[in-house]
């Protein structure tokens, strides 16, 4: 299927962005740099983030309303069918315009094609589900992975590539759930359509698939771990047999769940480190974060208070050895400081959010994150 | 597409000599990781642990270890911490000061979040300052003040925004303005939109007098969310409508000309969408019912047609280089 996007200009841009990257590095002068960005040119429309959510709420605004204008027709009797023709209607339309917009102003994912492009869909999705009712579960996923790997090819979009796994996850586990035979060795299969999906997913398609590749290495990755995990597979076995104990009961193979919680984040950091994949190791760091909340969960002997205060102090002393020891790089790793980015407003919010002082009632209270100032507005 | 095979087309262009290229691709193959950046979240998911479980600590057991020892051990940690910090400090700079020691700004935020908690344990356990809550949180804010320029730390200064905010009984942290203020009672909308607008003016003088003008971005975002959010509050709950619709009005297009002056794209966003709610509210409530029967079915689809073109054009429209 044809590609919606100009893959020439994306091969240059994806160009232009590595030759930046050296020049930051003054591994290429400024005239080089300017030479390249002539040699190569591309022209899309790339506004920043902030602008791209300001044209994606006001596209899905008007977009909304466009189909409430269009329902103004058929206002005499609303069944089904009326729906199904307004939908397919809208859809044409979105499609239309998603085209449009592509093809003449040269967006580039740039808030206005991603939201014409959810709106379509849901827009063929409804006639669709309308008209067959009733079906099972990974039938209705199957329509959707139908459609929405579809549209992945044509626009590469992630949160269709987040959608088409998902939905791929769901027919499979809806199939193996319905069988009693395969139904205790789900978490198996999980982990083996996980694996299945990573391997693929490790042919490289093409700069113009690479972020939604990104997406889909991430959900395959993190089903992977929590197909594997302890918490998980106790909660959820409970969950789907039905039985509403107050504590989940002991699961089959409990052994070996315990060794997967621990070993498969130590595996993703390990491998995260040695092939420079940072995907892998942020995925890594957070799946240990997890599993230990998985193993204070069902361990509580020791007060959580005192794991806090330990592996707070644990964490500064181990990020302080660390950064000390990374001075010089070792195995190829380092702790070179990158400048390509500036978090420093992100963060100063983030931390204002944490530790904030926030007005709570008329006496203080005290705790470690949150810290309750006194005193609401006028009564003082 | 690899390194190599771009380095190769760049050869054949003409664009780098055969040298380069090989000095180029030696260093993609042999150069570092860096793990810079999940260092540093680890290290501040640490502080923030270690100082929830030393909190919940001191709670629980506050009859068995004695109060002294427990204020004793905080204090000295905040000396330690600011000990640590004026000996690797840099001079005073009324810029950015760059090249600092690595930890200063971990150890800052730590004494900082000490200070806090040893504040709250004073006054709960010897009530220390009796009932007069604004000192406790009046000391604090001061005091993060004054970190925040000596040592040019946005976090710090973030902080003291928001114990300043709550000072006035307000919440102004962006993720929870809306959700923790309660706009309906009469007074605070007045205070937020006093304080949001003398934060937005703070930012325009630091911008101005060129004193910690890297500092604007924290006052606008505050200021300019706290009075934006509680102009559109006035304006939904109180009379006289016109006034904080003039307020709101007058505060979008500041933002908007920021935007311009600045660059940054963001305080157009906040511009645009609460300029959009306060102009569409607006429309509805003082226009009269005969024209708004024909307006209400295209008003929103026209509008946001509207809106969306001039996003796609602000580069033009506003002159932005970005």
């Amino acid at each position: 299927m044809k590609k919606a996007y100009n893959e020439l200009w994306i091969t240059n841009l994806n160009i232009q962005n590595i030759s930046r990257s050296w020049h930051r590095k003054n591994l290429i002068t400024t005239k080089q740099l300017e030479q390249i960005t002539i040699d190569f040119p591309e022209a899309f429309y790339k506004p920043g983030i902030f602008v791209k959510t300001g044209l994606f709420l006001f596209t899905i605004l008007a977009g909304s309303f466009f189909s409430g204008f269009i329902s103004l027709f058929f206002l005499e009797n609303s069944t089904d069918k009326i729906f199904t023709v307004i939908s397919i209607v809208c859809a044409v339309s979105y499609f239309f315009a998603l085209e449009y917009s592509i093809k003449d102003r040269k967006l580039f994912h740039s808030g206005i094609d991603n939201a014409l492009l959810y709106m379509a869909e849901v827009a063929t999705l409804i006639p669709v589900f309308l008209t067959f009712e009733h079906l099972k579960i990974w039938q209705y996923c199957l329509i959707i992975l139908v459609v929405n790997s579809v549209l992945l090819i044509r626009y590469a979009d992630i949160l269709i590539a987040f959608i088409s796994v998902g939905a791929l996850y769901v027919m499979f586990a809806n199939i193996i759930i319905a069988s009693p035979q395969l139904k205790p060795f789900l978490p198996f299969f999980l982990m083996l359509i996980s694996a299945v999906i990573y391997y693929f997913n490790k042919v490289n398609y093409g700069v113009y698939y690479a972020n939604c590749q990104t997406v889909i290495k991430i959900f395959s990755l993190v089903v992977f771990y929590l197909g594997g995990n302890y918490y998980v597979v106790r909660e959820g076995n409970a969950l789907l047999s039905d039985l509403r104990t107050p504590i989940a009961p002991q699961i089959p193979f409990s052994l070996l769940f315990y060794i997967l919680t621990t070993a498969i984040p130590l595996i993703f950091i390990f491998f995260g480190l040695r092939n420079k994949d940072r995907i892998l190791l942020i995925i890594g760091l957070l799946t240990t974060a997890f599993s230990v909340f998985t193993y204070c969960y069902y361990f509580d002997i020791i007060p959580v208070e005192i794991i806090l205060t330990v592996a707070g102090l644990a964490l500064i002393l181990l990020t302080i050895f660390l950064i000390n020891y990374l001075k010089t790089p070792k195995f190829g790793v380092s702790d070179e400081k990158d400048d390509s980015q500036n978090f420093a407003n992100l963060e100063a919010i983030i931390i204002a959010h944490q530790f904030g002082q926030s007005p709570a009632g008329d006496q203080l209270h005290f705790g470690g994150g949150d810290f309750g100032g006194g005193g609401a507005g006028i009564s003082y | 597409m690899t390194t190599k095979s771009i380095l190769e087309s760049f050869t054949q262009k003409g664009i780098l000599p055969e040298e380069q290229a090989i000095l180029i691709a030696e260093y993609e193959r042999t150069k570092s990781f860096s793990i810079h950046r999940e260092l540093r979240a680890i290290l501040y998911l640490g502080i923030t642990l270690l100082t929830t479980g030393l909190g919940i600590l001191i709670y629980k057991n506050i009859d068995t270890i004695g109060h002294q020892a427990i204020i004793a051990l905080i204090a000295v940690s905040i000396l330690a911490c600011f000990y640590y910090l004026f000996k690797h400090a840099q001079p005073f700079s009324k810029g950015i000061i760059k090249n600092t020691e690595p930890f200063s700004e971990y150890v800052l935020i730590l004494g900082c979040t000490l200070f806090l908690l040893l504040e709250g344990y004073l006054q709960y356990q010897y009530e220390f300052f009796g009932t007069r809550y604004g000192i406790a949180i009046f000391i604090p804010t001061v005091l993060f003040f004054l970190c925040a320029y000596r040592f040019d730390n946005r976090a710090v200064l973030s902080m003291a925004i928001t114990g300043l905010a709550s000072w006035l009984g307000l919440t102004i942290s962006p993720l929870s303005v809306l959700e923790k203020n309660d706009f309906t009672a009469p007074g605070i909308i007045i205070t937020s939109i006093v304080l949001g607008v003398l934060l937005v003016v703070i930012s325009w003088l630091s911008e101005k007098s060129d004193w910690k003008s890297h500092f604007r971005f924290t006052y606008i975002l505050f200021g300019g969310n706290l009075a934006a959010i509680a102009g559109l509050a006035g304006l939904f709950n109180n009379d006289p409508k016109i006034i904080y619709f003039l307020i709101t009005a007058a505060l979008c297009t500041f933002l908007i000309q920021t935007a311009r002056k600045t660059q940054s794209l963001l305080f157009l966003l906040m511009g645009v969408i609460y300029g959009y709610i306060a102009v569409t509210y607006a429309a509805f409530i003082f226009l009269p019912d005969s024209i708004l029967a024909g307006l209400s079915i295209f008003y929103f689809l026209f509008t946001s047609v509207g809106v969306l073109l001039f996003l796609l054009n602000v580069k033009k429209i506003l002159g932005l280089k970005k």
